[in-house]
């Protein structure tokens, strides 16, 4: 079979879709996994102390889903045809429903942090402050009569119905990712059912890290009651433990994702083969494995690592490098094999694109702390 | 008592669920169907035999194409593919000619968000509109064949249209008038008079990435089985080396 010994004459193709919706697919599957985890959380404990939490969880996944597309429109031929994907639609193509699951997911998380946000913002409202002007505008300056605790149990009904809605729209975005991408037909790295699985397991892990991570600089930059503070401490010490497992399954999750490659023929070896010892090893090995799989599992352990600030935090990060760069493995791993010749293809630099999106990453970052100086996060007993 | 008679029971809930779940299944289902069957029943089938053996490698195809269609430098809607074989004094050489395969069922136009690649139903030739085209770049990703490329001039997905604004007037395509030794030959496959159809009556023929099952309507006749896909087994030994 293998006789051809020369190439002569052959056309390279690159890898067309490069950094920026790498990072955007990364982002995505990161504000659902943190409003997902936020939200199954609150399920779980159902108590007043978790709301700032819930907030976190609901607010700054927000913030992603309205800059993200972004990404996706600097990354376009003609970005001012963005909005041609709303109205030109096309039944047969994952993206063309993306846009709006993407689009719903961003506005049921408007509505359920501004459900979350109202009580202590109408009491706010009420009260002299330089912010007040802010908190009428949230409010649309409406007045409730009453306490905070029964402004929250009249409204208790549409916070839930968005806090569900919301949930179904995160869970329905992360099979959006997984189906995006199983769709390529041609390219055998993504065609594959677990593809939705390993969104999943993103999700997750850089869900429970990104609110672990977020809450303690919450903490650390807005005054917190020492009673609140030692609950928030004990959730987040709770979320530890999820993390390690979300670890554990991103990993029980890869290794199925490489058995099934093994009988895939040969593309799937290769396939393989690109994240074991071909062009995406290091980044496989060194970020994916070792910082964000080894490193964030052997520091939540134990209670005690879990219960440290600076440790989770390590954790934290450790686990979002790991989910950003297996996100970039898959998705320009995936445009290497190539489709025509013998070679890997290559990505061409793009400095202009590359620095776009790190500014906008530190944008958001900017968003995030200015929100925690404006917002009440924290719980307001009146 | 009035509020009592709006409520809607567990029972009723789901059973409306149902019929609305069941009723919009059903309309998925005939648009598809009708779809389908609106590209099997194209008037014409318009399609390409590339004969290798008539090959000779000169590339007339490839500047031909560009010229004809304006194609940016570094870019190709058609080219060849060349390999040599063997050892020497055993060698030969092997010539691909490639383009886009106008799959009838082509993932590019699957995966296009604005519709923007779409089919002609009188004929099956898959074209770019490139006033909807957002330039996302899904399509080029999506062909298996690597016929796609995303124009530097338009910003827009380019390919092969078969030279839609020759064949529609009647002239074939700028490739196949270029080709000097006939090995491309181009004609309406629903036509049993064409001289593609009859020649492909008399010759077995070959498609690229037949497994993919996305019916492509370029074929082939005594293409080498290497130059067909990606070299998996060379990249994998170059590596194990």
């Amino acid at each position: 079979m293998n006789e051809t010994s020369q190439y002569i004459f052959w056309v390279s193709h690159d890898v067309a879709l490069g950094y920026l919706i790498a990072w955007y697919l990364w982002l995505i599957s990161l504000a659902e996994g943190t409003h997902i985890v936020a939200h199954m959380s609150w399920l779980y404990y159902r108590t007043e102390d978790y709301r700032p939490l819930e907030k976190v969880g609901s607010f700054q996944p927000f913030i992603i889903l309205a800059l993200v597309p972004l990404f996706l429109v600097a990354d376009l031929g003609h970005p001012e045809r963005f909005y041609t994907m709303f109205y030109h639609w096309h039944w047969t193509s994952p993206v063309a429903y993306g846009v709006y699951v993407i689009t719903l997911c961003m506005i049921t998380y408007a509505m359920h942090a501004f459900y979350l946000f109202r009580p202590e913002l109408m009491h706010l409202a009420g009260q002299p402050g330089a912010l007040q002007f802010i908190y009428r505008l949230l409010t649309f300056g409406k007045k409730e009569k009453g306490s905070i605790a029964e402004i929250r149990r009249r409204q208790e009904s549409r916070e839930r119905f968005w806090a569900g809605a919301s949930l179904f729209f995160s869970f329905l975005g992360l099979i959006y990712l997984g189906i995006l991408l199983s769709s390529f037909k041609g390219r055998v790295m993504w065609h594959s059912s677990v593809m939705v699985f390993i969104f999943f397991a993103f999700g997750a892990c850089s869900g429970s890290a990104f609110l672990i991570l977020l809450t303690h600089l919450k903490n650390s930059l807005v005054h917190t009651g020492s009673k609140a503070l030692t609950e928030q401490r004990r959730y987040l010490t709770e979320f530890g433990i999820l993390l390690k497992y979300s670890v554990v399954g991103q990993a029980a999750v890869f290794f199925i994702y490489f058995v099934l490659l093994q009988y895939t023929g040969i593309g799937g070896r290769l396939a393989s083969h690109v994240f074991f010892s071909g062009p995406r090893a290091f980044q496989f090995w060194t970020f994916q494995v070792v910082i964000g799989l080894a490193l964030p599992f052997a520091l939540m352990l134990y209670r005690k690592m879990r219960g440290n600030v600076l440790v989770s935090c390590i954790a934290a990060i450790a686990t979002l490098i790991g989910t950003l760069f297996g996100c970039v493995n898959i998705f320009i791993g995936g445009q290497m094999l190539p489709m025509t010749h013998f070679n890997w293809e290559t990505l061409s630099p793009e400095p202009v694109r590359m620095t776009f999106g790190i500014a906008l990453m530190i944008i958001m970052f900017v968003v995030f702390l200015a929100t925690y100086k404006i917002l009440p996060y924290e719980n307001i007993e009146s | 008592m009035k509020k009592k008679s709006q409520a809607l029971s567990r029972r009723d809930f789901f059973h409306k669920l149902g019929v609305q779940v069941a009723s919009a299944g059903a309309g998925v289902l005939l648009a598809q169907t009708a779809q389908e069957a609106g590209a099997a029943g194209a008037v014409k089938k318009y399609a390409m035999v590339i004969d290798t053996n008539r090959c000779t490698g000169c590339q007339g195809c490839t500047i031909a194409c560009k010229s004809e269609n304006n194609v940016p430098d570094g870019f190709f809607r058609s080219w060849v593919k060349v390999g040599m074989k063997g050892t020497y004094p055993d060698v030969s050489t092997h010539f691909l000619p490639r383009l886009c395969n106008n799959c009838e069922d082509a993932p590019c136009l699957n995966l296009c968000p604005t519709g923007a690649t779409y089919r002609t139903y009188e004929d099956g030739v898959v074209h770019v509109n490139r006033d909807v085209c957002v330039g996302c770049r899904i399509c080029v990703v999506a062909c298996p064949y690597g016929a796609r490329f995303p124009n530097p001039i338009t910003k827009t997905a380019d390919k092969c249209d078969f030279c839609y604004h020759r064949i529609t007037k009647g002239l074939q395509p700028a490739c196949v008038d270029a080709c000097t030794g006939r090995a491309r030959i181009f004609g309406d496959l629903n036509d049993p008079e064409s001289e593609v159809s009859r020649y492909m009556q008399n010759h077995s023929t070959q498609r690229l990435r037949a497994d993919l099952d996305t019916r492509p309507k370029v074929h082939y006749v005594y293409a080498d089985e290497n130059l067909m896909g990606p070299d998996y087994h060379r990249l994998l030994g170059r590596s194990r080396s």
